[in-house]
């Protein structure tokens, strides 16, 4: 008798009233703030838009990935990051590049105190 | 964990986990912790201020509208960046622009629109259907094809020249590169960037166009610091995604929260333009005239200096 292992992988779901995305959660690279608007920046090069605000799609994360959602960063008021592509950190330029180190790369902004907090939590994980 | 829209720009949170993730160094805690002790002994003081002035008088505390004085409510002081994401920023969702799609054949105006980005009140003046220029000199107040005018770049205080490089209509006025931030308009193009040197300035002179500098705000979307520390009314020309667009403080902002306002603003580009009482105006799609700045600056502080220069957009 076989049996069947289907891996089921998490998908985060951001519901609005008139559309749906439906995407797991490494197919995300960040995700910045338009005030009543996000845009995903997803992995293939395509840019999503969703009338959600940033805010909302963090609890959403929260909610529907649970502990998984920890590959997710929040970093300031406008911009939430996938912690698996940072690939580059400049604190005095206040640049964090987002990388595959393949195929993508994103250079984002974020203050230079919140990128030194990144900076030392990705340094402590590696001690 | 912090609640979830509690977050200032300087701060850092790991979503989906109750882990400590608030890697704040000490310097932020003991901040909090000041601010904290202050709100404490200022609640004292007044506490003990109206107690004190109610015994000493033994009259019963009235209420403001009691007194007949008009109640001052006080503005969150504490904690100026605990005030959420802006919430009156719209973006037209079919063209990811400010501006609204507005069709080719429409007369000239421009769009005025009021929004805030992280406690930054900013106007934005959207030029539709009209071509930039630079002018030297007075303006014509009374040009009925003006649909925005401020000035460009700033005079210099020694010589009264023009600070920083300037091509009027393909002639240049001035080669300083003093200031690293430039603007140009040629062929009907309108690019703005920071650079030390830019290919347009020749470009400009070759094909008739348009080129000025100014302090540099935001380059390819990263913050530029200036050194100027004062608060102003400021002013600048921005490129966001290709769209231009001219943004106001509405109140007196440092350069830094100023151009932190338009990167928030996910501006790609943005110059400085003088603000403060520098003289401007706006025309709407109603045809209303906005000012700003004052329009008799001059009066009584001396003649207009000759190189007073201005960014034009005019209706096609």
């Amino acid at each position: 008798m076989y049996r069947r292992n289907i891996a089921m992988t998490r998908h985060l779901v951001i519901s609005t009233m008139n559309d749906l995305v439906r995407i797991t959660p490494d197919s995300v690279i960040y995700i910045s703030s338009e005030g009543n608007y996000s845009t995903l920046m997803l992995r293939d090069g395509n840019a999503r838009i969703v009338t959600v605000q940033l805010g909302q799609i963090e609890k959403m994360i929260a909610a529907q990935l649970g502990a998984e959602g920890n590959i997710f960063i929040r970093i300031g008021k406008s911009l939430i990051i996938n912690r698996s592509y940072i690939y580059y950190i400049n604190i005095s330029r206040q640049q964090l590049m987002l990388s595959n180190v393949e195929t993508f790369s994103y250079t984002v902004a974020a203050s230079k105190e919140a990128l030194k907090q990144l900076k030392e939590l990705l340094d402590s994980e590696v001690k | 964990m912090n609640e979830q829209g509690d977050i200032r720009d300087d701060e850092i949170r790991i979503i989906g986990s109750n882990l400590p993730s608030d890697p704040q160094p000490p310097v932020s805690r003991l901040r909090r912790v000041i601010a904290g002790v202050i709100v404490v002994v200022v609640i004292a003081v007044v506490a003990i201020f109206v107690w004190g002035g109610r015994g000493a008088s033994n009259e019963p505390l009235l209420s403001a509208e009691e007194q007949g004085v008009e109640e001052v409510v006080i503005p969150e002081i504490f904690d100026p960046y605990d005030s959420g994401d802006s919430e009156d920023i719209v973006i037209q969702p079919e063209t990811g622009r400010f501006g609204s799609a507005v069709d080719s054949l429409v007369r000239g105006f421009c769009e005025i629109r009021d929004m805030s980005m992280n406690d930054v009140p900013l106007r934005i003046y959207i030029p539709h259907n009209a071509d930039m220029t630079l002018h030297v000199g007075k303006l014509d107040r009374e040009d009925s094809a003006i649909i925005y005018a401020a000035e460009a770049s700033f005079i210099r205080a020694d010589n009264l020249d023009i600070l920083g490089a300037f091509v009027l209509a393909g002639e240049p006025l001035a080669w300083g590169l003093s200031v690293r931030g430039y603007c140009s308009s040629i062929g009907g193009e309108v690019k703005v960037g920071v650079a030390d040197n830019s290919p347009l300035f020749e470009e400009a002179i070759e094909r008739g166009g348009y080129f000025f500098r100014q302090y540099g705000l935001v380059d390819e979307g990263v913050l530029v610091e200036n050194e100027p520390k004062n608060k102003s009314i400021r002013r600048a020309i921005c490129e966001r995604r290709g769209e231009i667009f001219m943004v106001e403080s509405l109140n007196k902002e440092s350069f830094h929260d100023f151009a932190q306002a338009l990167v928030d603003l996910d501006i790609d580009n943005a110059v400085n333009l003088p603000g403060s009482e520098a003289y401007g105006w706006a025309v709407d799609g109603d045809d209303e005239v906005h000012e700003f700045g004052t329009p008799n600056f001059y009066t009584g502080r001396g003649k207009m200096p000759k190189n007073t220069n201005y960014i034009v957009w005019r209706r096609r």
